[in-house]
């Protein structure tokens, strides 16, 4: 592989030496003020329920028990969507992030292919998601492949493109480090490419659950009879807007869980990355 | 028969151009087996011009280079774990701990995992890194990360090293050190080396020979630098003022280097 291949500019990850700013505080005590804030939070929002519910009925605000009632019953009898809405949340994401690592990695090392497939991408981001949604529906008779067309299309270009810018953020100085030993192409995407844009994979996947997760709701409102979105529409067709609370509260704790594990695997896989704070 | 000994780098007649501007101007020289050869100048001289074209990474406009009796451009790959590069900066991946940076090069020859992680911690421990084998970039001072660096460079065994300014981003105290152990290690397996500087004393401390370039890098003057004239007072102030003048003046900053380095 030639050096030219390549596009670089200047090093993403600073080490700590001479860096400005100091050493991160211990994680134990950034996570407890988290911890802390997310509690006021959810305990003026609790206490606002309640309030509002004392003076409107109770199909437009139910009172915080009663939602906790509905939860119950829904993590009791309703499990299955839960599990439907996660396994379909998680084949998209997974395929999203492989297809676009590929894209990427093409339109950062491929020169002749990167204006086609940047347009591709490009127009892919500015096509509404609901156009997408409508289109899911006539194209495909099948829920679930209405469901993973939607988050697929939704998902990739954000995965292709922090992968591509990735790739354009690798030092010219690793490159010719790397080139230095004469290595295959495979060797130079193995030991430097692929290290290089692993941060970036996590970045997008936390920058893209929580709205993978809302997507994922609103296609199956739109495309099928299982899974949180389509009991959601359920719940709201019967009048049960205490379903819908409980839904919505389980989707949050959904989106909490999913953002804690992808940063404790985040932290597993960067250990090597100082981390620091700036003043 | 003459014992002439045998060349590993051999440059003929070499031009480069880029667009109008020349860059290297009819460079001729030549560096045997087991020799270390200084390529002195000032900033844009030509110095890293030569090594690119010298390295393979750029292709000359007319001449010749062998290295290795190998063409460095058309031939590749031929020169692959015969020749080992330390640059300027350190060029640590930061995602690899010392001794996974230093088996890098091992690694991308082909040399299988547990040979390639046993020959990278015998160099840290010969470029004096026991203890610091699992410690991240970020966590090793700058003289310690340009050890690993060498020590990636030497642990592929290669018969020819290029030095790109190898030391002069270090501190004085440690840049020394680190001259004296590469030059130890460089005549104990016998490297040839073309070492590219701006400081003349650090060509002083290592080389056998300096040549000195200037403008399209002519060479203004070729030096043998002796053991006794490196031990001579006054052989090593007067050759420390011909290079400089030869380079049109010492770097201000490297003054004080050159002011150790003139004594013996």
């Amino acid at each position: 592989m030639t050096a030219g291949s390549v596009k670089t500019t200047s090093p993403p990850v600073p080490v700590a030496s001479g860096m400005i700013g100091r050493p991160r505080k211990p994680a134990n005590t950034e996570a407890r003020r988290d911890l802390i804030a997310t509690t006021i939070v959810v305990v003026v929002m609790i206490v606002a329920m309640q309030i509002a519910s004392a003076y409107v009925p109770d199909y437009i605000m139910p009172a915080p028990l009663n939602v906790l009632e509905s939860t119950k019953e829904l993590l009791l009898n309703d499990k299955t969507h839960i599990f439907v809405t996660l396994a379909r949340l998680a084949v998209a994401v997974v395929f999203s992030m492989f297809a676009g690592i590929i894209i990427g990695g093409i339109m950062g090392t491929v020169g002749a292919l990167r204006p086609i497939l940047r347009a591709v991408i490009i127009i892919d981001t500015g096509i509404p998601a609901l156009s997408w949604m409508l289109v899911a529906v006539f194209w495909f008779r099948d829920a679930e492949t209405r469901i993973f067309f939607i988050l697929t299309v939704i998902l990739l270009p954000f995965y292709a493109l922090n992968v591509y810018e990735g790739i354009r953020a690798l030092p010219r100085d690793f490159v010719d480090m790397v080139e230095s030993f004469r290595p295959t192409r495979w060797q130079v995407l193995r030991y430097l490419i692929i290290p290089h844009i692993v941060p970036y994979i996590f970045l997008t996947t936390r920058s893209v659950i929580g709205y993978a997760i809302r997507m994922a709701v609103f296609a199956e409102l739109v495309a099928s009879a299982i899974g949180i979105g389509s009991r959601m529409s359920l719940a709201q067709s019967t009048f049960h807007i205490d379903r819908v609370f409980a839904w919505t509260f389980l989707l949050v704790i959904l989106n909490f869980a999913l953002q804690a594990g992808v940063g404790a695997l985040e932290k597993i896989a960067l250990k090597w990355r100082p981390e620091v704070e700036v003043r | 028969m003459t014992n002439t000994p045998h060349a590993m780098i051999e440059l003929k007649n070499v031009r480069k151009t880029f667009g109008e501007f020349i860059a290297v101007e009819d460079l001729s020289f030549s560096v045997a087996e087991g020799e270390i050869v200084a390529l002195l100048g000032r900033t844009g001289a030509g110095k890293s011009t030569v090594l690119n074209l010298v390295m393979g990474t750029l292709r000359v406009d007319s001449g010749s280079i062998r290295v290795a009796d190998a063409d460095p451009y058309h031939d590749f790959r031929a020169l692959r774990g015969r020749i080992a590069v330390s640059f300027q900066t350190d060029r640590l991946l930061p995602w690899r701990t010392a001794v996974e940076n230093a088996e890098l090069g091992l690694l991308i020859l082909g040399v299988k995992k547990a040979e390639a992680r046993r020959r990278a911690l015998d160099w840290l421990a010969r470029v004096k890194l026991t203890g610091a084998e699992d410690k991240y970039v970020h966590e090793l001072s700058g003289g310690m990360r340009q050890r690993v660096s060498l020590a990636r460079a030497l642990a592929v065994d290669p018969k020819i090293i290029f030095l790109d300014e190898s030391f002069s981003q270090l501190d004085h105290v440690t840049a020394k050190t680190l001259r004296t152990d590469f030059l130890r290690i460089a005549k104990e397996y016998g490297k040839t080396c073309l070492f590219v500087t701006h400081r003349i004393a650090d060509a002083i401390e290592i080389a056998d020979r300096a040549l000195i370039l200037t403008k399209g890098a002519r060479i203004a003057l070729l030096e043998t630098i002796t053991e006794e004239s490196r031990n001579d007072a006054g052989a090593l102030t007067a050759l420390h003022d011909r290079i400089a003048a030869a380079m049109g003046g010492a770097d201000d900053d490297d003054e004080e280097d050159d002011r150790e380095a003139a004594t013996p």
